[in-house]
């Protein structure tokens, strides 16, 4: 069981207990498996905040739905009206290697289309300050970890990883990120360009416990090169759900929300 | 319905103590194009209310769809239109819809092959949003759906055509170029509504990892009118829109890999009514229809699509004026800038066979999270076929949306 709400997904990053042999990887590991649920719903809004202030909203319901060590996930836009209704479908496979199946439908054409599972997920999330991959699910051995320190973050006790891409088409050179030790959840992550220079930072500022799981509500993701940045409020969360078994299905994907 | 007419509220869903959910949705649109040959005239202006409702309780509900048109030019065109208007039960297993809907087949892009239940409204030829034209259909539809695969029916007790303009004030009406006698047109000789008329058909659907697929049949009707011309005295040509009925056999395929997918489409028309010569009646041959298309989903949200689709008449051809082979082409590239606020978007249908074109050029700019404008450019070219009788139609255009 895997933490996968879309966002939270980004964050599975997290720890158990302190111990002296304790590999990134293996903390990593840990996060990824921490307990979320075999189903989840969260709805969210995204707000893209411009450098001068300006803003613009995205708000969206998703569902998702763990098979094993692979998850289903269904999202619908509902905001603004001319995004509305908008879905995604998405068979998303740990296994390196194995693309994704994603379904897209328009309502307007009321039509489904299959769309490209490996292409987008270095591209920004409808123009926020997501990347595709980071709202995914990323397999942890598509990573190189390394366990840099412990040190007080934020008000959290934290492990500090780096984590380099071995895919060096990737849109970033490594990234930090900092593990809190109490609920395995990422308080911070730093991500490097291909220079090396810091490019994105991560903020996560509210972590609850939702029926039980460990839970980011809050998180704000800023280009410091551009000064643009998108703000994530995770709205509702809820927990093993019970879902329609034929709800990740393109007919249900088409029946929309 | 009169809750459609209630314009430009904020969009709204709620639920009440019942457990009744409550959805409104929809935009205002205007839209406004130009000719940019002599004698520069309006091409098309109209106004657009769309106002869209769904009523839903427990897996039951109403869905209904309006536009409220203001068109200056084709005043025929002005009024309170019923779109879509459907009751739909979808029970975990099932989905079933009764009523005016929309149907769509098949995975070409903006080319008919399977998808040929929902006709298309030609009434401002294809300078419309390709979603805009599609004619809803009085239909009957169950789907019985699976993890991955769906079976689906499809009833149409009374069939929806072509609409063709034949208003000689709207610039997209039909005509005869190169014709130098008087000639009339009559499409009002649709088959009856009875039930014997009726449309029936069944798809297959399954999807699965790195490969979707479909099979299809379906009893139907050429909804695009052929045309019969008869030579009379004066002389004077007249031509009469012919509807004969076919059955259509087909399938669909869809497979990703890497930045592309790829996407396949077949179709057989047994006994399709075919053009007849000036003097001919009308008569029906079997024709193969294929399509070969590739999307590229590239990096920096560009991202580009063509197809190409083939048409093969089968039989002796004499007493017609068809091509025993035809083809049609289709261009896509977009890219989104400005962290998606503005796209920019070309898509062209080329007609290989009359080496004709078609082309919309685009710039879609969000002022808002609600508000789009949005300018074209519409080019067509053509020495023959479909495209020659609107040679002269390139156009500008402008058009504002608000969403709610």
């Amino acid at each position: 069981m895997k933490n996968r709400i879309i966002i939270a997904a980004l964050c599975a990053l997290a720890c158990t207990s302190v111990f002296a042999q304790e590999t990134g990887r293996s903390i990593m590991q840990k996060a990824k498996d921490n307990p979320d649920g075999e189903t989840r719903y969260a709805q969210m809004e995204l707000t893209l905040i411009k450098k001068n202030g300006s803003k613009r909203e995205r708000k969206l319901e998703s569902w998702a739905k763990d098979e094993g060590k692979d998850t289903k996930k269904m999202m619908f836009f509902t905001y603004p009206g001319d995004v509305k209704g908008t879905g995604f479908l998405t068979w998303d496979y740990d296994q390196i290697g194995k693309e994704d199946d994603k379904w897209l439908y328009l309502p307007a054409m009321k039509k489904t289309r299959r769309i490209s599972g490996s292409s987008s997920k270095t591209d920004y999330f409808m123009g926020t300050d997501f990347t595709y991959d980071d709202m995914g699910s990323r397999n942890i051995d598509e990573d190189d970890h390394k366990l840099l320190r412990s040190e007080s973050r934020d008000g959290h006790d934290c492990w500090v990883i780096e984590s380099v891409p071995k895919n060096k088409r990737e849109i970033y050179s490594r990234k930090v990120t900092w593990i809190a030790k109490d609920c395995l959840k990422a308080v911070r992550v730093e991500f490097y360009d291909k220079l090396d220079a810091l490019h994105r930072v991560l903020t996560v500022s509210s972590i609850n416990k939702v029926q039980g799981f460990w839970t980011i509500q809050h998180m704000e993701m800023e280009n410091v090169q551009t000064g643009h940045k998108t703000v994530i409020e995770v709205k509702n969360p809820s927990y093993d759900i019970k879902l329609d078994a034929n709800l990740f299905t393109v007919t249900k994907l088409e029946k929309g929300l | 319905m009169t809750l459609l007419c209630l314009l430009c509220l904020p969009a709204f869903a709620q639920e009440d103590g019942d457990g009744l959910s409550v959805k409104v949705k929809g935009f205002v649109d205007t839209y406004h194009a130009m000719r940019v040959s002599s004698p520069n005239d309006w091409m098309s202006s109209h106004t657009r209310i769309r106002g869209e409702l769904t009523l839903e309780k427990d897996n039951s509900g109403l869905f209904a769809s309006t536009n409220i048109v203001w068109n200056p030019i084709l005043e025929s065109e002005s009024g309170f239109f019923l779109r879509e208007a459907y009751l739909y039960y979808t029970p975990s297993e099932w989905d079933i819809r009764a009523g005016r809907q929309i149907i769509t087949w098949g995975v070409a892009d903006a080319l008919r092959l399977t998808d040929i239940i929902s006709p298309m409204d030609y009434t401002e030829f294809l300078a419309e949003d390709y979603d805009d034209i599609r004619v809803p259909v009085n239909a009957l539809r169950v789907r019985y759906v699976q993890s991955g695969w769906s079976a689906e029916a499809v009833v149409v007790p009374v069939c929806s055509w072509f609409t063709l303009p034949l208003n000689p004030e709207n610039p997209w009406s039909v005509s005869l170029p190169g014709v130098n006698i008087p000639y009339s047109v009559y499409l009002s000789g649709t088959p009856d509504k009875k039930l014997k008329n009726l449309e029936v058909g069944g798809r297959f659907s399954a999807y699965s990892n790195g490969i979707d697929f479909s099979l299809c049949a379906l009893l139907t009707w050429n909804k695009m009118p052929v045309i019969k011309k008869t030579l009379l005295a004066g002389p004077e040509l007249v031509c009469t829109g012919e509807y004969r009925r076919m059955t259509m056999v087909g399938g669909d395929v869809s497979i990703p890999f890497g930045q592309f997918v790829f996407r396949g489409e077949v179709a057989e028309y047994f006994n399709e009514a075919q053009d007849p010569a000036t003097g001919m009646d009308v008569v029906r041959k079997n024709s193969t229809n294929a399509l070969a298309g590739l999307d590229w989903f590239g990096p920096t949200e560009w991202s580009a699509g063509v197809q190409y689709s083939h048409k093969y008449v089968a039989g002796n051809l004499s007493g017609t004026s068809v091509f025993r082979n035809s083809g049609m082409a289709t261009v896509r590239i977009s890219k989104d800038l400005l962290r998606s606020t503005l796209k920019l978007s070309t898509f062209a249908y080329i007609d290989v066979t009359n080496g004709g074109v078609f082309n919309r050029l685009s710039a879609d700019y969000a002022v808002t999270d609600t508000i789009h404008a949005i300018v074209g450019y519409d080019l067509l070219q053509a020495d023959s076929g479909m495209f020659l009788m609107y040679d002269k139609n390139s156009e500008i255009w402008v058009k504002l949306k608000y969403s709610f």
